[in-house]
């Protein structure tokens, strides 16, 4: 809401200057968000000097212009007659935006550079006429070169940007804003006086309301005899200062009440209605209007319309009908000034995507016993602006606004609030505030709203009045008393900051992308049509295509993060991402949602560096960050096996699945080269895509602790050849089924092919810990532990040892 | 020959400053004490003064020598100090560590932390919610009924007419409501999602959620924890202003603003030359949103409380475009 000072002022008598009242109008719940001067043009259009005149086409006025301007000489063409030499006159610069919205621009007119224009009084919104120039030195012939031209005519306002919390409706106007402050400052508002008479009956238009509930009450009031022209000077400014362009003197005056009052009034041209009659119903089913805007508008049936004998002639609440418009040609009008019901408003405004000045304050809710006083308002208005004679005011109100009363115990609302306001004080704030207050009893207090006050209804509403006007900052700051064990909720971030450690110690950097992403890239990883991650959900109003479905899969948007980085030259990417994905389960439920990581690394595994060879990542530097996760959650029986049912987008051959007994925790593998193609990266990946809820389930297992050794250890290396088709894994299982007691500890420690070694062949050297827990092993001892599982291990696997 | 003297004094002391290794000392040594030295000559030429003179002279020009003899010992002492051990061949000390490279967690979740532990500390346990919810959860229970205005203040994506991004972390409140009794004090960080995109505004950001609920829990409480939040995440004198605003799930509701951390409340581009930064929401739980989960607002009262936790990232860090969160480059992720 736009609000200028001086209007506001007009309503309400204050000493405090603007930044003062938008300081209280915010600590009071109206939050100034900027003050702002109203007529930005007249502080930038500045006086200047006609110094010498070029007539380029004499007939048509057409001239360039030196012009002496506070910052030098500037060319500009112009359109005025009245150019003369030496003559004093409005320069307004390049840049500014014109009372009209055009920005005023340089440019080449008639052949030469033009650097602004020369400005009428009525281009500039002042009062004056338009067929020449601001002639300054005529009108102020003191005015110096390079004031502004608000500086020489003494105009100039500051506007409130205030926003207006869609509780407050009442605030939606001059007036409630003026209400406002004169709570605030205890002073009071004097509203606009009417001094129409208004007991003459409106005898020519019939007003008929079949929807009484959805429009509880229509004023209609009637002016004839007009003569529609531009507005003055001193309105136009005002509803431009307020955000509303001027357009004629009858709807301007509508709008100005509007803003003033914050009734939303229609004029219709009296002479296009049909009857005359008015008529408030429900739209029928392929009824059509072409509404102001010139655009044609297919209405649904409900949609309550105002319609005269044959036909709709507004969208009630929403917009007025382009056949019953006020024109040029207009000498009768008839006034509308009805109360709607919010939701009705509010549900068709939506539906034709049309939100305008008075749906926006029908759908919030208007003060129901304004209307007369707002159709008086506009109908005076009219007569002095426009002329015609005010000929009469019918007043339909079905259903009469009821009061509501408010019951209210000052000592709860201290508690609540931690405060110990006197009640008498509370009474003071409501009665400022136009409330009535009765005490009904020890402790109680029955109090009416005014009728512009839709958002009172309960206890907690006074309650807030009394907060928000004693002042926020006088209530205490306080620390509470509580119960210190309560009841602890399910969160899945405790376990979530567990695995972020394990991989960010592990180099490894986070990356959080958007939960939605496009069909193509979920398409490019060519999942088969009964994968559950083709069960998307779909955004009904997406920002955008490739932003229109919710993640099944944090694949995606791993490889666009890489794709991004590589773009840029970040070649080598250690990256996790943790969140959720979403599997639809039809319409009407919330889908299943699951917490996965996916990790992925590729380029160099190391920073270059003086220390060492720079060297690719490859898949073991993978696996070797997801052991290392697992050991990290002691996800003890925790396995990798190569995948049965293989994923689409890992390379053929290279994907294992890590497993918990039955459960799958994740798969890793390096990525396609195709699906790698389709995101536009030329590097190899490699990558893991985990379930964070199956990990869950099997990590943090608990812990025994293991007696230190207390004797020496033997220790024994075999190195065997074997075939190449061996799996390094099998072998180890096999040597770990088969372990005596005393095989304490064994590992791989090589891995060879080459020279020495026949083809397809590969040797594995195998290091083997002996220990016993109660004495020192000898060396006998071990050979008889160590020579039966070497030999059982050549023979299981065909190997021979390397010589 | 006085002259002399002081101006050789002088002279020889700030060569003595002045000299940077035991080498330029002896040189200064040798021009000055020096058989052949400045002084020594002086020295030499005593006996042509005057007799009566020369004791006089002969005590001063033995006062310079001893000064300068002093300079020298404690230069030598201090260059001493500074030279350092002596060098390994063959080990440079001064190349770069072997350092395997940090990773980061994303700074959004290094505030998320920051932020929940605040509350941790005092108390409060996390607790979550879907990020695709249902509309009741995020509107109706929270006091928000189909056609209210109040449905405007937030672009919903929606997924059918029962089913949406939230919109915010508060359906978090109305579900942990359900499946608890009072007292209830949590924390509830998450996603939230708004059709909304520029230099301000992702569709995705994340906010952090708390409810406190009890016997007698006024504003004043709530003005207490939401204070001292404020000062454990910015500073332990920031100054926090409460000011009235609307939630419909709470009553009274407050914006809570504090002194803008750029210009220290003298007005900038940060905080539209306001001085104040809006970190908070927050208000007591509306009644109706307590009767909609069986909670009897007549014995119980709490308070709610929201933050965008983007908006802090990014005054902490002076980060001044949000889409950079989301754009997850290394060069941004490698900062925190």
């Amino acid at each position: 809401m736009l609000v200028p000072s001086s209007w506001l002022r007009q309503l309400v008598s204050i000493e405090a200057d603007d930044y003062e009242l938008a300081e209280s109008l915010t600590l009071a719940g109206l939050e100034v968000e900027a003050v702002e001067p109203a007529y930005p043009w007249l502080l930038l259009a500045q006086v200047a000097r006609i110094s010498r005149v070029e007539w380029l086409d004499e007939k048509r006025h057409i001239s360039s212009c030196a012009i002496e301007t506070v910052s030098g000489e500037v060319q500009v063409v112009c359109g005025a007659p009245n150019v003369r030499e030496g003559m004093l006159t409005a320069f307004v610069p390049p840049g500014t935006e014109m009372p009209d919205g055009k920005e005023v621009k340089e440019t080449v007119l008639y052949g030469r550079t033009s650097s602004g224009m020369l400005a009428s009084e009525y281009e500039l919104l002042l009062e004056g006429d338009a067929s020449g120039i601001f002639d300054v030195s005529a009108r102020f012939p003191d005015a110096k070169i390079g004031q502004s031209i608000s500086e020489i005519t003494g105009i100039e306002d500051r506007v409130f940007e205030i926003g207006i919390t869609p509780n407050r409706p009442d605030c939606l106007s001059i007036l409630g804003v003026a209400r406002e402050t004169a709570a605030l400052f205890s002073s009071s508002v004097s509203p606009p006086q009417v001094k129409l008479d208004d007991s003459i009956p409106l005898s020519e238009v019939d007003i008929i309301i079949n929807e009484p509930n959805l429009c509880t009450r229509y004023v209609g009031a009637a002016v004839k005899g007009v003569k529609v022209a531009t507005s003055p000077g001193w309105l136009a400014r005002r509803l431009l200062a307020c955000g509303v362009r001027p357009i004629n003197n009858i709807v301007d005056v509508t709008n100005y009440v509007l803003l003033e009052l914050g009734q939303p009034l229609h004029a219709f041209d009296l002479e296009t209605l049909a009857g005359p009659a008015i008529v408030v119903r429900k739209a029928r089913k392929d009824e059509r209007i072409v509404t102001l805007d010139g655009k044609e508008r297919q209405l649904s049936e409900g949609m309550l319309l105002i319609c005269d004998r044959d036909r709709p002639v507004a969208i009630a609440g929403v917009m007025g009908g382009l056949d019953t418009e006020v024109t040029e040609k207009t000498e009768n009008i008839l006034i509308e000034s009805a109360w709607f019901a919010p939701s009705s408003i509010r549900r068709t405004a939506k539906a034709l995507k049309l939100p305008t000045e008075a749906s926006y304050r029908f759908e919030r809710g208007v003060d129901p016993l304004i209307q007369k006083h707002a159709a008086l308002r506009a109908c005076q208005l009219i007569t002095e602006l426009a002329g015609g004679t005010f000929t009469g005011i019918r007043d339909e109100n079905p259903v009469p606004y009821k009061p509501v009363k408010v019951m209210y115990r000052p000592g709860r609302i201290n508690r609540l609030l931690g405060t110990q306001i006197p009640s008498d004080e509370m009474a003071e704030i409501l009665k400022a505030l136009g409330f009535s207050v009765k005490e009904k009893g020890p402790e109680k207090f029955e109090t009416v709203p005014p009728s512009f006050r839709a958002d009172i209804k309960a206890e907690e509403d006074i309650l807030e009045e009394v907060a928000r006007c004693h002042g926020f900052a006088k209530i205490p700051t306080s620390s509470p008393v509580a119960t210190l064990i309560v009841e602890r909720p399910e969160s899945f971030r405790p376990f979530m900051g567990l695995v972020r450690s394990l991989l960010t110690s592990q180099g490894m950097s986070e990356i959080i992308s958007y939960s939605f992403i496009g069909p193509a890239e979920l398409k490019a990883l060519g999942f088969r049509e009964d994968d559950e991650r083709m069960k998307v959900v779909k955004l009904k109003n997406p920002l955008a295509e490739d932003q229109s479905i919710m993640r099944t899969t944090l694949v995606p948007c791993m490889l666009s993060a890489i794709s991004r980085n590589i773009r840029r030259r970040n070649l080598s990417l250690s990256l996790f991402e943790l969140g959720a994905v979403f599997i639809d389960r039809g319409p009407g439920v919330i889908p299943e949602e699951r917490q996965r990581c996916c990790i992925a690394i590729t380029g160099n595994r190391f920073p270059s560096s003086w220390a060492w060879p720079d060297r690719q990542v490859d898949f073991f530097d993978l696996k070797g960050i997801f052991e290392n996760l697992l050991a990290g959650l002691n996800c003890s029986g925790a396995r990798f096996e190569l995948a049965d049912v293989p994923e689409t987008f890992y390379e053929e051959g290279t994907q294992l699945n890590a497993t918990v007994g039955e459960n799958l925790i994740g798969t890793m593998g390096q990525m396609g080269r195709k699906i790698l193609k389709g995101f536009d990266i030329g590097q190899d990946v490699f990558l893991a895509d985990i379930s964070l809820d199956a990990l869950a389930k099997v990590a943090l297992a608990g812990k025994t602790f293991v007696p230190l050794d207390r004797f020496p250890s033997v220790e024994r290396d075999l190195s065997i050849i074997l075939d190449d088709s061996v799996r390094a894994q099998h072998l180890l299982d096999f040597i770990g089924k088969n372990s005596p007691k005393e095989l304490v500890c064994f590992y791989l420690f090589d891995v060879y092919r080459g020279k020495q070694v026949p083809k397809e062949k590969k040797s594995l050297g195998i290091h083997f810990v002996y220990r016993a827990k109660d004495r020192t092993l000898s060396e006998e001892e071990v050979e008889r532990l160590h020579i039966p599982l070497q030999e059982s291990v050549l023979r299981e696997f065909k190997g021979s040892l390397r010589g | 020959m006085e002259d002399q003297l002081r101006s050789i004094e002088t002279e020889a002391l700030e060569a003595v400053e002045k000299a940077q290794d035991k080498e330029a000392i002896e040189g200064v040594k040798v021009r000055f004490l020096g058989r052949k030295g400045v002084l020594t000559s002086i020295l030499k030429g005593l006996g042509k003064l005057p007799r009566e003179e020369r004791p006089r002279i002969g005590k001063l020009a033995n006062e310079v020598k001893v000064q300068i003899e002093r300079a020298i010992k404690a230069r030598l002492k201090i260059l001493e100090k500074t030279a350092g051990p002596r060098l390994i061949k063959g080990f440079d000390p001064t190349l770069p560590g072997r350092s395997l490279p940090l990773g980061h967690s994303h700074p959004i979740t290094q505030i998320l932390d920051e932020v929940c532990s605040v509350f941790e500390r005092l108390g409060f346990s996390a607790a979550q919610g879907p990020e695709i919810e249902l509309d009741f959860y995020n509107f109706e229970a929270l006091n928000i009924p189909p056609d209210h205005p109040a449905r405007d203040m937030q672009d919903t994506f929606y997924v059918d007419d029962k089913v949406l991004l939230r919109t915010h972390t508060s359906p978090i409140q109305v579900r942990t409501m359900e499946l608890m009794k009072p007292p209830i004090r949590i924390i509830a960080p998450g996603k939230v999602y708004r059709c909304d995109s520029d230099i301000t505004h992702t569709p995705m950001f994340h906010q952090v959620e708390g409810l406190m609920v009890d016997e007698h829990v006024s504003f004043a409480h709530l003005k207490g924890i939401l204070t001292h939040f404020a000062q454990e995440i910015f500073h332990k004198d920031t100054k926090v202003r409460f000011r009235p605003s609307f939630f419909p799930f709470t009553e009274p509701s407050a914006e809570i603003d504090i002194q803008c951390v750029i210009c220290k409340g003298d007005g900038c581009r940060v905080c539209s030359q306001t001085g104040w930064l809006e970190v908070l929401g927050a208000g007591l739980v509306h009644p109706q949103v307590f009767r909609h989960v069986g909670i009897d607002p007549e014995k119980y009262s709490g308070f709610a409380f929201g933050l965008g936790i983007e908006r802090i990232a990014m005054l902490k860090y002076g980060i001044n475009d949000i889409r950079l969160f989301y754009d997850n480059d290394m060069r941004f992720l490698d900062q925190f």
